[in-house]
This record gives C-alpha cells, sequence and structure tokens, in this order.
C-alpha cells in the first residue's frame, strides 16, 4: 500500500480507554491537588484534559508542550540521553510538569502552591505508568467498532467551502 | 492524525514548509484574519526579535462537528532557514500533510530546491516519502517582476509531482484555495484508508451480536475478561486440579472459590501482559516439551487422550496451562536471575521442618520423606516469590472487578 506509513501512523483512541484515561485523570488531580491535566499525543494533538484552568487554550498548550518536548528530546539526544522523561517549568503562581508516557504520549500537569513539585512527581510517575499500559494493550488490540461516517471526507470539503466564502 | 471517538473528534495537523521568507507565516495570518472567529483559535508564534519564526507558528482551527465528529485542523509553520534543519523535523512529526510555499522569484529558485531537498531528507527520517505524503506547493509571490513561468518553476522544482496553486500571499490572494486543496487530499485518504473500513458494510454475524452483549466479569488494564471465558476458565481449572478422574459435569463453585478463581485469572493476564511487555512469548517447541514433561505420566499417549477424555479437558486446555508454565518460568528468571540459588532447600531445613512437623509423617524416618520435604518446600518457596511478583504488578496496574457480574 502506498502510504501505508500514515495509515499506520494514525493515532485512534477509543471510547472504553478514553473512559479509564478520564477516570485516572481525576484521581491524579485530587490526589496530587493540581489544578488541570492535559493528555496530549506526541504530535501535539490534544487527547483529553481534567480539570479547570482558566485562559489556557487547550489547543494551544497541546501544540506548545509537544513541541518543547520535541525539543528537549533533541538536547537528550545531543547529551546521548534517549529521551528526558520530565520537565518541571516554575513561574511565580502557576507551575508546569510535563512528563512522557510511554512512546506516544505527554501528559502536562499544571498546579500551583496547593501542592508541591515533589507530590506531583510522585502520583504523576504512576500514573504515567498506568497510562502507558493502558495505551500498549491499546495499540495491540486489533478490534475496533468506532467508525467515521463514509462521506465524512466530503462533508467536511462542503464545511471548508461554507468557511471560506468570501 | 487523531482520532478520538471518545470525544468524538478528527484532528489532523498541516505544516507549511519552504525556504525563509517565502510566505509561510504570512499564510497563516491570512487566514487567521479570513476565517470566521467560531472557527479559529488563537495564533501562537516562536519567533525572534526580528519576527522570524525560531521553532514554529501554531494556529488551530476548528470546523465544528462534521457527520457527528467535531473536525479539526492544526497548522503549523516551520522556520525557513537552513540551519534550523532540527528544529523543522520536529514540526514535521506526526504531519498528515505538508504546504510547500515556493518562492516564485529566479533568485529563489536553488533555495527552493534546497528546501525541498530537505523536507524530503526529514521526511524520510519519519519513514515517509515525498511523493506518498499529501502535499501541496504553492508558488508565492506571483506578483513580483522577477517571478519564473509557472511552467518553468514546475519543471525546476516539483519532482515529486505534487499538486500546485498560484499565491500572492501578502495580499490574501490564493492562500485560503492552498489550504483547501491540501485538506481535500488528505480527506480523500481518511476515508479510503478508514483501517477496517472494508468490513464497515458488512452485516453483523451473530456471533459478532453475542459478543456485543458480552458481559465481562473484571478488566485488567484495559483487557476485559468476559464472563463466557471466567467460566470457562473455572471448570478448567478445576479438572486439571481434581485429584481423581471422577469429576462433576459442569462444578458450581461458591462464591468465594468463584472470587479466588478470578483473582487468579486476573493473576493470569498480568501475566501474559508483563510477558508481552518483556517480549517474553513461549514458542511451540518450549509448549510441547512441557506437554511432553507432563504426559510422561502416562505410559502411553493412549492414556493420555483418556485421562483429558475423562476430565472432559481439551488439547488446548492442556496447551494454555503449558503456556502459562513456560512464560512464568522465563519471567521468574528475568526478574530473578539468581532464582535457583533462591529456591535451594538445605537438608539443614528440611530436618528442621521434619523435626518440626515430626508427628505428621506418621513414624516415617527423615530419609524416607525427604524428596517430598523438599519438594514441598521448593513449591512454598516459590509461591512466595511469585506472591510478591504479582503483588507488584497489581501495584502498578488497573484492575476492576465487576462482582455482581460473576
Amino acid at each position: 500500500m502506498k502510504d501505508e506509513h500514515l495509515r499506520t501512523k494514525r493515532l485512534v483512541y477509543y471510547t472504553e480507554d478514553l473512559g479509564l484515561v478520564d477516570k485516572l485523570l481525576g484521581e491524579f488531580l485530587k490526589l496530587a491537588s493540581a489544578k488541570s491535566i492535559y493528555l496530549v499525543d506526541k504530535d501535539g494533538h490534544l487527547v483529553t484534559q481534567k480539570g479547570h484552568s482558566q485562559s489556557i487554550n487547550p489547543e494551544t498548550i497541546s501544540a506548545l508542550v509537544a513541541g518543547s518536548f520535541a525539543a528537549t528530546k533533541e538536547m537528550a539526544r545531543v547529551l546521548g540521553e534517549a529521551e528526558f522523561t520530565v520537565m518541571f517549568h516554575q513561574g511565580k503562581k502557576d507551575h508546569i510538569h510535563i512528563s512522557l508516557v510511554s512512546e506516544r504520549a505527554i501528559t502536562a500537569i499544571v498546579f500551583d502552591d496547593q501542592t508541591t513539585v515533589g507530590m506531583v512527581n510522585l502520583y504523576s510517575k504512576e500514573l504515567t505508568a498506568k497510562l502507558g499500559k493502558i495505551f500498549d494493550i491499546a495499540s495491540k488490540r486489533a478490534v475496533q467498532k468506532e467508525q467515521i461516517e463514509e462521506d465524512y471526507s466530503d462533508s467536511v470539503k462542503e464545511r471548508l467551502d461554507d468557511m471560506f466564502k468570501d | 492524525m487523531q482520532i478520538n471517538y471518545a470525544k468524538k473528534e478528527v484532528s489532523c495537523k498541516l505544516v507549511y514548509y519552504g525556504p525563509g521568507m517565502s510566505g509561510k507565516t504570512t499564510n497563516l495570518e491570512i487566514i487567521h484574519e479570513k476565517v470566521p472567529n467560531q472557527n479559529k483559535g488563537e495564533m501562537t508564534s516562536i519567533a525572534t526579535e526580528g519576527d522570524r519564526t525560531l521553532f514554529f507558528d501554531f494556529l488551530p482551527l476548528d470546523l465544528g462537528k462534521v457527520r457527528g465528529m467535531s473536525t479539526k485542523f492544526q497548522l503549523y509553520t516551520v522556520p525557513g532557514q537552513v540551519y534550523y534543519s532540527s528544529t523543522r523535523k520536529l514540526v514535521l512529526q506526526g504531519a498528515d500533510g505538508v504546504i510547500f510555499v515556493a518562492d516564485s522569484q529566479a533568485e529563489k529558485l536553488a533555495e527552493n530546491i534546497e528546501s525541498l531537498k530537505d523536507l524530503e531528507k526529514n521526511l524520510d527520517e519519519y519513514g515517509l516519502k515525498l511523493n506518498e505524503i499529501p502535499l501541496v506547493i504553492q508558488w508565492n509571490k506571483r506578483d513580483l517582476p522577477s517571478a519564473m513561468d509557472v511552467e518553468e518553476l514546475d519543471k525546476e522544482v516539483n519532482w515529486p509531482g505534487a499538486a500546485t496553486t498560484e499565491a500572492v500571499a501578502a495580499m490574501g490572494d490564493g492562500v485560503l484555495p492552498t489550504l483547501k486543496l491540501a485538506a481535500s487530499i488528505i480527506l480523500d485518504r481518511l476515508n479510503s484508508k478508514e483501517p477496517g473500513a472494508e468490513t464497515k458494510t458488512a452485516k453483523m454475524s451473530p456471533e459478532d451480536k453475542a459478543k456485543k452483549e458480552e458481559v465481562y466479569v473484571a478488566s485488567v488494564n484495559a483487557d476485559k475478561i468476559s464472563r463466557g471465558y471466567f467460566n470457562q476458565y473455572c471448570q478448567a481449572q478445576y479438572r486439571l486440579a481434581a485429584k481423581s478422574d471422577e469429576i462433576d459435569d459442569f462444578k458450581k463453585f461458591s462464591p468465594e472459590d468463584k472470587s479466588k478463581l478470578l483473582e487468579s485469572l486476573v493473576n493470569h493476564v498480568l501475566l501474559l501482559q508483563d510477558a508481552k511487555s518483556r517480549n517474553i512469548g513461549a514458542s511451540p517447541d518450549e509448549v510441547e516439551a512441557q506437554i511432553n514433561a507432563f504426559s510422561k505420566r502416562f505410559n502411553s499417549s493412549g492414556d493420555l487422550d483418556g485421562y483429558l477424555a475423562k476430565r472432559k479437558l481439551s488439547m488446548d486446555n492442556l496447551r494454555n496451562e503449558a503456556t502459562k508454565n513456560v512464560i512464568i518460568g522465563k519471567i521468574i528468571k528475568d526478574i530473578i536471575p539468581d532464582v535457583k540459588t533462591k529456591l535451594h532447600v538445605s537438608d539443614s531445613e528440611i530436618a528442621e521442618y521434619y523435626n518440626a512437623n515430626v508427628n505428621k509423617f506418621g513414624g516415617k524416618d527423615l530419609e524416607g520423606v525427604k524428596a517430598h520435604v523438599k519438594a514441598g518446600l521448593k513449591n512454598k518457596r516459590k509461591k512466595a516469590l511469585l506472591g510478591a511478583f504479582f503483588l507488584k504488578l497489581r501495584e502498578n496496574a488497573i484492575i476492576e472487578v465487576y462482582k455482581d457480574k460473576i
């Protein structure tokens, strides 16, 4: 197949897996007393989020998190490390903790002084191990019932036409 | 591309590529300007003070719900300058399509070619080919006096044979048609190459229907255990462990026993998952060797068949057990390299156990029960090691047991 790569590289998330993921993220927020958490895939698409941080655009934060993670990965490579698995940025009020989940996703956790970076780090380690497992299993599962409707592409094109009408 | 069925969302990534100053960021700015507010997010730029793109520009577009799926395009640009090749590569990760913004001016021809070659090289690192990825080349700056003829540009630059458009991005001309063309190419592939699309029109078979209505008794890291499978497991375990061949056709278990059996099945599933992540498997030869060792208990293969028949066990049941044993053996070797010494039972330990439990042995002397005691102690130790291992697996696992479904 000509574009086998594109096909296999497609990231698909099914309802049953994300139900479990959402639950874990919610539990994590409670345990770590963090404000919000974003699960982002490495290409920069937001997968899911929990908690509230007003003024944060989830899409923008996802693109930036994935970008800066990719950049630190290059830094790691230069240092001879395979990957830096955790990144932390400290602000005056809010801080962000970013960590790698298996080979495919990243969690970005926003927190303030209600908690500490140690707590966030501790619980996020547990969390990423569990999420990694879910993705691992999901990626090996072949059966999939959920589908995109057949005329989806044409409908999107019509929508684009409408949107770009001058 | 991300297809998120839980959130009913499709998200595509489109990257604007091309030499420095060819107009990539301008393309994004025009889109940002022209797209209605409800369809766009904020435009983010990681740029130098001189407004040259340093890492990328980012503009999310939201097309709203289409056929039940909320549809998004994430537009990125890369920095054009030659020395930013490594950052360009990072932005390309996971791109569903590329818009190559070429500068039509004759003096920029070499830069266009160099940049397209750079794209080819960077795509190659992700295992993608220039003529395979959805690609649109935009001949930009058509209004400038030194702009080359489109036919000429096509001959010199467009070796991948990509679709092309003409634009004067700074004036807003040709920007949206380019985006639309790229989006269409990506979308055309989406429907035609949807994994499993061939089964879409197939009618649901009765087995599928049954599967859909399946009841689950537990889920282990998102692997679900169906009630049907659990029941089979219970019967097989009972038949394998039965002390004699006198077995019930269908053994009924107490709720406590069922709970215990489910625990052991969960352990079994955890073990297989862990083995997978360690790349441990059991080869057919290894499984056969296990079965052969087991069948040595019988004088002939006919006896083994008889045993299985009497216990209503199938060869598959036996094979499952053998596979499990092979894998357990390998994992133990993997996690406890010095397992032999750890499992070694010394003579003094045997003697100690004998002396403490001497009345259990009905007057038999130490020598007479030594082998028996040794095997027992070794088994106990093995169980403790396995128990600790399962405990650790469970700590890191997400296990849900639906007691009411047992």
